[in-house]
């Protein structure tokens, strides 16, 4: 055999071997991190045992077989290594295999692996498995068992969240309605952040109106993609009153990566009066800076938006691919904008104005989309409008609805 | 064509090529030389090989820059070097790139180039198709980058195009139909390929040459073939449909008009899921002659490998729909699909230990190939490891779409699949050009290019695991994505420093090859029948077509074991190899025709998207030359060559194979 082999480069392989060792060291220390999205951070029930029974055993598993393999290849390159080629043209005895050997790793993976759909068919139900549970609402002053769902629809690029009280919807009746488009009319609709009650296992019914989308709250629960037309079925629960991060995770076109979402987990109390705020149409607005913005909003933004108790009786469909806008009647209630992406208000507590009239003045700055006229729309487009008529669109907006807790205000700040 | 015969012929004294006029054919026919000409008429296996894998090398450089501006898109948050919109088409083109227009190629260069020395042949068995396959595939993977200059822009779906975000109203740019049309096209060059090969490893083996004696290499790459006849006609099918959807209103998958938007996913990944061991099967193999060679032991449990490979290419047809545990099928599909997934790990896992064992006890030389070799091992290894954690379908409800399936799959096809072809780089380089890549040079590309690839791919695991989900251009600040994207990025810089090194190599390599020691015929002491000729492989491959007797004949043909065991040697590397220097050897003449075929397939794709007319000036092109092809005689009868009554009647038996 020819020497070409014979370059030894010790000094760099000791480096690149403590490299990678500073590597492994910082991959186990990084998956301490407290990240908003953490997957290995589960917050409510069905994440936790997801997490303690689905997803830790087998990385267990994983990681014994790599640590046994690894050590096996380190100890044989360090073994058999051939350290000079010098004189050593040898061979070593020609085994050309071992039958009982080989079957037994066989043997060995297939058990290896049996123990392993063994956890995936017990946890399967995690996800899956549905409990029938009611929680006591009151709307219009009426007492309604709700049998918490909450329908989820994409779009490009936010979520809208509809709440049925008085005529509850389950799985069965929008599958037979087979339509994301023209769904029945809810108590509450609302976007970017919903709210659940807690202690509750809340049922999901996730649809989308134009691409596929992925509705995921990892502290909460696995993700469940959103496919036009078709209703799947999900769920989450919360056993704590909080603020849970969400993203969107099907690749959903151009602002993929700014269709966010947030869960915002309340006491039974705090979920009752916020149905209550907001299963109320919006209210005339007496200031004259918002009654020139009702004003705006009448003439430009009805094409695409809806604020009950404006224009809900004569809305049909928005100007988009989805054909749907953001649900407007309690902007202000909500803490977050734009799919998720912005704050509506300071962590001081004040209107986050700053962010709202750069909004207004070109969305495709701050968020991209596809507003190509003449085509069908993707997205806010410019609606090219004067500082004046900003200025009362704010006025107007940062009235509809009652402003969030501090709590959440305080939480949400995002970005 | 009479390749396979068992006598050279003999040329006749004044056999100065003569350019014949055909009657009914554009080109003159060609006579085979050394200028650049030849190597667009040529149908040698080796220089198709030559051709697919310096393709191949230059795509990787395209799919690279494409990886490096992802990278640095994301290195920070709120990155700004890429609009959403041009990053969606970058990241959609780097995976389409890297995919098909690299792997493969590369996988495709190695099949082209060594299943006919390794199975003891002259050629493939349609030396003309696979001449087609090689233009068709360039000629598309060309039709697919124009979409950056005449298209609007690249593809912006992703690679795996989700309908309905692959519709016109969600994708209104030219992309998608660059997309659809150009890999219809590749997948027409790899249909053509794959027949061929598989035609050539059952019919064309040396005498005494078994399946069960035939090289690993061999045993995958037949493999990888039967994989691609079979998964790209649903790829195909998908295509034309989203070809027909967009461009003709179809509403295949229009859920508006009562489509169903899974549909594609399922056709999608019945393709998807075969294709993941297609680009990894060819490595398998790679690994499987180096690690042998350089432990100076034969490969342990031979059947094993070759059994457990053909197991993975069975049961890899039935994991697709875990690419889609989330998407709302049933629970018992998501049940009967992550149990599949899991067992698919058996065979896996069988030839990880494999490897091992054939490493144990052995006597390891770590030249730069082996080097490559045993990172695949440990690196696919990592992949797969990551793959058994989400093949539970309820755990990978939180994995799935996130940066630890980026990082999973980085493992199984660079850390798998693209080491090991860097390994089979090292190891046939001075087989194909006659002289040794520079060593040392080699040292720092390995060690730069593995550090590299566990810094860039390596964070991705902890991303995903925190949350990052895949396929977004930009993240905000605030959910500790920071640090380790940074790192990725660094990662990804220094794979591009290696994959420089690796070029310097090349170049440098050759200027000093005029100053080095020859390679000989068998520079690693190897073991299969491409060792027994000379380097480079003389055009007619061997002398002496030779007859095999054993599992790696040419190992045994230098070395036995005596009644201890011990090795002795039989015979020296001069004594036994063949010279190249058989003078007449018949072989295939070389035509212009399979390329001209080629040029019409684009002009068709352009015409389908831009104006019909210029789809039937490519269809004609492409007929045309089809029809003059069938009338070009297969071997050329102005060519000198000599009698060869004895081959005759064989040779008129190969002939109906090639031409209907």
């Amino acid at each position: 055999m020819r020497k070409v082999a014979d370059v030894r480069t010790p000094a760099l392989a000791r480096a690149v071997a403590w490299a990678l060792m500073l590597l492994g060291a910082a991959v186990v220390t990084g998956c301490a991190s407290d990240a908003e999205l953490d997957t290995f951070a589960p917050k409510g029930p069905i994440a936790r045992e997801l997490h303690t029974w689905g997803v830790l055993p087998v990385f267990w598993i994983a990681a014994v077989v790599f640590v046994g393999i690894t050590i096996a290849m380190v100890w044989l390159i360090w073994r058999h290594r051939v350290r000079s080629y010098e004189g050593d043209d040898e061979w070593p005895a020609q085994t050309h295999g071992h039958v009982p050997l080989e079957v037994g790793w066989t043997v060995g993976f297939l058990v290896t692996m049996a123990g392993v759909a063994v956890i995936m068919v017990l946890s399967l139900p995690t996800v899956d498995a549905t409990e029938v549970n009611t929680v006591d609402v009151i709307v219009d002053d009426h007492s309604v068992e709700w049998e918490p769902t909450v329908v989820v629809v994409g779009n490009q690029w936010w979520w809208e969240f509809r709440y049925y009280f008085s005529d509850q919807v389950d799985l069965a009746d929008l599958r037979a309605h087979g339509d994301a488009k023209t769904l029945p009319p809810a108590d509450i609709v609302t976007s970017g952040q919903m709210m659940i009650p807690i202690g509750e296992e809340i049922e999901l019914i996730i649809t989308s109106r134009d691409v596929i989308h992925s509705f995921w709250i990892p502290a909460l629960n696995g993700k469940r993609d959103a496919v036009p037309n078709r209703f799947s079925p999900w769920k989450i629960e919360a056993s704590e009153p909080g603020f849970y991060f969400g993203q969107c995770t099907e690749f959903c076109g151009l602002s993929h990566s700014r269709m966010r979402m947030q869960v915002v987990a309340l006491s039974p109390a705090d979920f009752q009066s916020w149905v209550d705020d907001t299963t109320q149409d919006a209210v005339e607005p007496t200031d004259p800076d918002a009654l020139a913005g009702l004003e705006v909003f009448s003439g430009i933004c009805t094409s695409c938006h809806v604020i009950e108790g404006v224009n809900d009786d004569v809305f049909e469909s928005a100007d988009q691919a989805s054909g749907a806008a953001p649900n407007l009647t309690h902007f202000a209630n909500r803490s977050t904008f734009a799919g998720g992406i912005f704050n509506i208000y300071n962590a001081d507590g004040s209107l986050n104005r700053v962010q709202l009239e750069a909004w207004l003045r070109n969305p495709g700055d701050l968020k991209a989309n596809y507003t190509v006229p003449g085509e069908q729309y993707r997205g806010m487009p410019d609606l090219d409008l004067s500082e004046q008529q900003i200025d009362d669109l704010v006025a107007y907006l940062s009235g509809l609805g009652k402003r969030p807790a501090g709590w959440i205000i305080d939480a949400t700040q995002v970005e | 064509m009479a390749i396979t015969e068992k006598t050279p012929l003999e040329l006749g004294p004044g056999d100065t090529a003569r350019y014949a006029e055909r009657p009914l054919g554009v080109f003159t026919r060609p006579q085979g030389g050394r200028g650049w000409r030849d190597w667009l008429s040529t149908v040698d296996h080796k220089r198709i090989g030559i051709l697919y894998g310096a393709s191949a090398m230059f795509f990787f450089l395209v799919g690279g820059v494409e990886a490096l501006l992802i990278r640095l898109q994301l290195a920070a948050p709120e990155g700004s070097v890429l609009s959403a919109d041009v990053y969606n088409q970058v990241y959609t083109m780097h995976g389409v790139t890297m995919v098909f227009l690299f792997i493969m190629p590369l996988a495709a260069a190695f099949a082209n180039y060594f299943i006919p020395l390794q199975i003891g042949a002259r050629d493939v068995a349609f030396p003309r198709l696979n001449a087609l396959s090689y233009w068709i595939w360039l000629s598309g993977a060309i039709f697919l980058n124009t979409s950056w200059i005449v298209g609007g822009g690249g593809a912006d779906c992703g690679w795996f195009c989700y309908s309905t975000n692959s519709g016109v109203a969600f994708s209104p740019s030219h992309g998608v139909d660059f997309y659809a049309i150009g890999l219809q096209i590749l997948g027409i060059a790899s249909l053509v390929s794959s027949i061929n090969l598989i035609v050539t490893c059952l019919n064309m083996r040396a005498p005494g040459m078994t399946l069960m004696r035939m090289p690993v290499l061999t045993w995958m790459l037949l493999i990888t073939q039967f994989l691609l006849l079979f998964a790209l006609p649903v790829i195909t099918v998908a295509l034309f449909l989203l070809m027909f959807d967009r461009l003709f209103d179809a509403q295949f998958f229009n859920p508006d008009a009562g489509a169903d938007p899974l549909l594609w996913q399922h056709l999608f990944w019945i393709f998807g899921h075969p294709e993941v061991y297609i680009i990894i099967l060819p490595a398998f193999g790679v690994v499987s002659e180096i690690i042998p060679t350089f432990s100076r032991k034969p490969l342990f449990g031979y059947e094993f490998m070759v059994f457990s490979g053909i197991a993975i290419g069975f049961m890899g047809w039935g994991v697709w729909a875990h690419h889609m545990f989330v998407s709302g099928i049933g629970p018992i599909s998501v049940a009967a699909f992550s149990l599949s997934t899991m067992f698919i790990a058996v065979p896996t896992g069988v030839k990880v230990l494999n490897w091992l064992a054939t490493m144990w006890a052995g006597k390891l030389r770590f030249t730069v190939a082996m080097k490559f070799a045993v990172a695949t091992v440990a690196m696919f290894t990592i992949g797969g490891l990551s793959g058994v954690t989400h093949s539970v379908a309820p755990a990978d409800t939180q994995q799935t779409d996130t940066y630890y399936i980026v990082a999973h799959f980085h493992y199984v096809i660079f850390g798998g699949g693209v080491l090991g072809l860097f390994a089979g780089l090292y190891f046939w380089w001075p087989k194909v050009w006659g002289h040794f890549l520079n060593e040392r040079l080699g040292n720092w590309n390995f060690w730069i290019m593995l550090v590299g690839f566990n810094l860039t791919f390596g964070p991705m695991h902890i991303l995903g695991l925190q949350g990052m989900s895949r396929r977004i251009d930009t993240y905000a600040r605030g959910y500790g994505f920071e640090f380790w994207n940074m790192a990725a990025t660094v990662g990804s810089l220094l794979l591009a420093v290696s994959v420089m090194v690796f070029i310097w190599n090349v170049v440098k390599s050759k200027r000093d090859a005029p100053h080095l020691p020859p390679p000989g015929p068998d520079p690693w002491d190897a073991r299969s029948l491409e060792w027994s000729i000379p380097s480079p492989v003389p055009t007619h491959n061997f002398d002496t077509v030779p007859v095999v007797h054993s599992r790696d004949e040419w190992w045994h043909t230098k070395y036995a074991e005596d009644d201890d065991g011990r090795v002795v040697r039989v015979a020296t590397v001069e004594e036994a190899a063949q010279t190249g220097e058989a003078t007449g050897v018949h072989l295939p003449s070389p035509s212009f025709w399979p390329l001209a075929v080629a040029v019409g397939l684009p002009l068709i794709g352009y015409g389908l998207i831009f104006n019909l007319w210029l789809a039937l000036i490519g269809a004609l092109v492409t007929i045309g030359s089809l029809y003059s092809w069938a009338l070009e005689p297969v071997d050329d009868p102005d060519a000198a060559h000599d009698h060869h009554e004895e081959d005759q009647e064989a040779q008129e038996a190969d002939d109906d194979g090639d031409e209907p």
